[in-house]
């Protein structure tokens, strides 16, 4: 009895690992391959609801939350530094180098980085190289940066000045919002982040400011600027403060050229308005818009709805009231500095106490796959395009969003029915070999002997937490029935390497995984 | 493949409540360059650049002498004429917000001035009735994520695609069952969990994707098409659906309406249209709905576009539909009728709509007390008594 694979009965083995590269796995996500085809939480006080399942380690909830998933270099670190100042660290982002990532961006996705001037001449054939490589690029930074803290702040502005990408000629004009808007300002004020925004092409664009005119108002900007950008629906404005922004902003367009921002005096409304009650007198020109800024940053309505978001980020859904005012306190003690503001909420009882509340969102189920899985953080061969199909199954393409309220960060919207299975079924698609190339999964059971073995070590490797008693016992007891042995009998590396994929796959659709 | 001999269903039969389908205009449909109030002059003092001109002058395609359809939208025509289709005008939910989300929320809680319910229209009728079949599609949007209108509703089930609702094949049932194990218990998310389980079962049990369309229709292939085509299915495999709900987005014309708004127009035309002539003469026991969040401003903007506003249309099909009128009492555009000095008032809260519909088709008993808050107005006669 010293050949384990001879322990397994043929035909059940057989069946078993025919599930290889079957259903999913080979068809309709590798088909999503180039050149392959066509084309609510728990409540506090315990982990997974207070359901006696172990808790993660500070550590790894501290990373669930900050980073877009768990690797096992950041575990490390985070470990070896101590969790205040492993995100001290995070904090201090350009201090993390992160120029290798950087190079590869720059060579791999060139048109990320152009302006509108410079994409302009190729428009519209080139739109799909623009998208691929925008999207790509973000993918990349926010898998494989270390700067991960900063990542996800560029995601959360990107998602809060949320722009539409496939829209008109946002394509040749999002790149620049992207790294002359959002990237300079994640981390800094939220004044010269609301500034850069009123004045971002992409934006005057798809908020439709670039054709509002003195005598032809338009307001979807005006709008928007208020309820979403600064001080939430009901922060406290009237329909009058909508009519009166939307005037001051009049003549804040595009310049047809150059694709560049441009105020154009002679179709401003230079007439007194009243914002807020504030009075802007006439002749004030492209300063109305600024002093609009200006009152808005300032805003106590705005620093509560943005430390809301960023506290609805970082613990729950629902988050407390006092963490909310503390963080909107800093907002406005430090004119809206975003690492202060992070600094304070990191620092709250809160962010220690709050565990397993958060459904990750299908970037951080992705992110976290990768970050897990490809231990190497290597950009796949195909620049990425996997990455690209599987966000967009499970719907969250990096600017894909339509409307201007950004993807939501509540679970009722992610944890569908839809929503669970096509994370179910991108977890059987790790049986397919051509899938493995992206996601491998047999280091994780290295050294494995047995049934048990592999179970405790793919669990430890994928999901960084103990299973309960029951689930292990669960997916053994799966494990023992379909090939026949016991749990602890020996098998060879061949073998286990077999199996890795299905328990893989079964530890990345369970809750576990799900949570951030 | 043959499709399955009819059988009765659990809603959408005779002597049981109508299948509800209910679409949701997202982005803020223009009522008044859907169904033009032609015989008001008023509309043209507003829209100079956009208004589609009467049908005397080859524009809008006559209703009933004072409204006209808009030429785009032709393809509603038949079932208006047949008596199926019916438009009610300057309509919506008085929440007094021009925002849409909020307005989105509020129109699909059934709520008026901002008073936040927390859970759907739909969803509370569901939670009120017994269900006529103990299966899990009593509730489906045709969607990646639940709508607002059906929470509240026991785990409405979230379906983006039929065809592709279930893991594949992984050699046998013990993977599923292993993760059914997994989501038993008091864990979060378990309920869905278990939810997306039994509805792929079911769905591999009965394939609703078998059922091509009938009777020469002809679904867009569009959001919309694609949505209600898959209603349709999910009603003719008799799993147990009393009501789905499906969205079109696009409705956010701020400018250029001219030209973009036609898509959207035979867009929803051809849909409804298809789905009204493939279901044949099941229509008599489904009823479709389209609401949006609010209409738009009634003077056109500098852009050719228009801005949020307030009154809107929606439109009702079905066998049980008193069809062929545009209903409503129409407000006026002078400056002293328009809400606020600016939008179509509305005059016909869409609550009231509703709980016709509910009472109606839906054999809800006080449909009005789903509508907390809410007091029933006086409506004309838009659906007949289901027997």
């Amino acid at each position: 009895m010293k050949d384990a694979a001879k322990l397994i009965p043929p035909l059940d083995r057989r069946r078993f690992l025919e599930m290889a590269g079957r259903g999913i796995g080979a068809s309709a996500l590798v088909a999503l391959l180039p050149g392959c085809g066509s084309g609510g939480g728990g409540s506090s006080g315990g982990g997974l609801g207070g359901t006696g399942v172990p808790l993660a380690s500070l550590e790894v909830q501290a990373l669930r939350r900050t980073s877009f998933g768990v690797s096992p270099d950041s575990l490390a670190a985070i470990n070896a530094l101590g969790v205040p100042n492993y995100l001290e660290q995070q904090l201090n982002y350009q201090a993390i180098d992160d120029s290798a990532i950087e190079a590869a961006v720059a060579s791999t996705f060139p048109l990320a980085s152009q302006t509108p001037a410079q994409l302009y001449p190729g428009f519209p054939d080139n739109i799909g190289d623009i998208v691929e490589d925008l999207v790509g690029a973000t993918l990349y930074r926010a898998f494989f940066s270390p700067r991960q803290l900063y990542e996800v702040m560029v995601e959360f502005w990107s998602n809060h000045f949320s722009i539409h990408l496939v829209n008109g000629i946002i394509p040749a004009l999002k790149p620049y919002d992207d790294f002359a808007v959002i990237r300079p300002n994640a981390m800094g004020k939220f004044r010269d982040l609301l500034q850069a925004s009123a004045k971002s092409p992409a934006m005057l664009y798809y908020l439709d400011n670039f054709v509002n005119f003195v005598g032809e108002p338009q307001e979807n900007y005006a709008r928007e600027l208020l309820e979403l950008h600064t001080l939430g629906v009901d922060g406290g404005y009237t329909e009058d403060d909508v009519k009166e922004v939307a005037r001051c902003f009049t003549g804040w367009t595009i310049n047809q050229n150059t694709g560049e921002f441009l105020f154009v005096p002679f179709l401003h409304d230079n007439g007194a308005k009243t914002v807020l009650g504030t009075l802007i007198p006439v002749g004030g020109g492209v300063t109305d818009g600024e002093t609009v800024l200006d009152l808005l940053a300032s805003h106590p309505s705005t620093a509560n709805f943005i430390a809301t978001k960023l506290c609805r980020r970082f613990l729950s859904d629902d988050p407390p009231a006092g963490v909310i005012a503390a963080v909107a306190t800093t907002f406005n003690l430090t004119d809206g500095d975003v690492v202060e503001m992070l600094r304070t909420l990191f620092a709250s009882g809160e962010f220690q106490d709050i565990q397993d509340q958060k459904l990750a969102r299908p970037m951080e189920f992705i992110g976290g796959l990768v970050r897990a899985l490809n231990v190497n953080q290597t950009l796949p061969p195909d620049d990425g395009r996997l990455y690209f199909a599987l966000l967009n199954l499970l719907s969250q393409v990096p600017f894909y969003w339509i409307p201007p309220n950004g993807y939501p960060d509540v679970a009722p919207y992610w944890g569908s029915t839809s929503g669970f299975l096509n994370r179910w079924r991108i977890a059987l698609a790790l049986n397919a070999p051509v899938i493995q190339e992206y996601f491998p999964v047999e280091h994780t059971v290295a050294g494995a002997t047995n049934l048990a073995e592999t179970v405790d070590l793919a669990a430890a490797a994928v999901l960084y937490r103990e299973l309960s008693v029951a689930d292990r016992t669960t997916i053994i007891d799966w494990l023992v029935t379909e090939l026949g042995v016991t749990a602890q009998q020996p098998l060879d590396q061949a073998t286990v390497n077999a199996l890795a994929p299905f328990v893989v796959a079964m530890l990345v659709s369970s809750v576990y995984f799900q949570l951030r | 493949m043959t499709a399955n001999p009819p059988k009765l269903r659990a809603a959408g039969g005779p002597g049981l409540p109508d299948v509800l389908v209910c679409v949701f205009q997202r982005g803020a449909a223009d009522g008044m360059n859907s169904i033009i109030p032609y015989g008001d002059g008023d509309y043209y003092n507003l829209r100079p650049d956009i208004g589609i001109l009467p049908p005397n002058q080859g524009g809008a395609l006559d209703l009933d002498g004072f409204f006209g359809l808009h030429p785009a939208a032709a393809e509603l025509l038949p079932p208006y004429q047949m008596g199926r289709l019916a438009a009610v005008h300057a309509t919506g939910v008085p929440h007094n917000t021009r925002s849409h989300f909020d307005a989105q929320a509020l129109v699909e809680s059934g709520a008026a001035d901002k008073q936040y319910l927390g859970t759907g229209w739909i969803g509370r009728h569901l939670a009120a009735t017994e269900s006529p079949s103990d299966r899990p599609f009593r509730a489906v949007a045709i969607s990646g994520a639940v709508p607002m209108s059906l929470v509240g509703a026991d785990d409405p089930l979230a379906v983006d695609s039929l065809e592709d609702f279930g893991i594949g094949d992984v050699g046998g049932t013990s993977y599923q069952d292993t993760l059914d194990t997994l989501y038993t218990g008091d864990l979060p998310f378990s309920g869905v969990a278990q939810a997306a389980l039994t509805a792929m079962d079911e769905l591999a049990a009965s394939d609703p994707t078998q059922y091509p369309p009938e009777n020469g229709a002809d679904y867009p292939q569009s959001q919309l098409g694609s949505g209600l085509l898959q209603a349709a299915q999910l009603i003719k495999a008799d799993l147990g659906v009393e009501v789905v709900c499906v969205d079109v987005s696009g409705w956010d014309h701020h400018e250029n309406l001219p030209t973009v708004m036609p898509g959207s127009l035979a867009d929803l035309a051809a849909a409804l249209n298809a789905f009204h002539t493939d279901l044949g003469a099941t229509m008599d026991h489904v009823t479709l709905a389209v609401m949006t969040e609010f209409g738009r401003r009634a003077a056109e903007n500098g852009s050719n576009g228009t801005d949020h506003g307030t009154g809107g249309c929606a439109w009702l099909l079905g066998g049980g539909v008193i069809g062929a009128q545009v209903a409503g009492t129409w407000p006026g555009l002078d400056a002293g009728s328009l809400f606020q000095g600016e939008d179509l008032a509305i005059t016909t809260d869409l609550r009231d709509v509703l709980v016709q519909l509910l009472e109606r088709r839906l054999y809800s008993q006080n449909a009005a007390t789903l509508f907390p808050g809410f007091t029933p107005g006086v409506v004309p006669g838009l659906f007949l008594n289901k027997s």
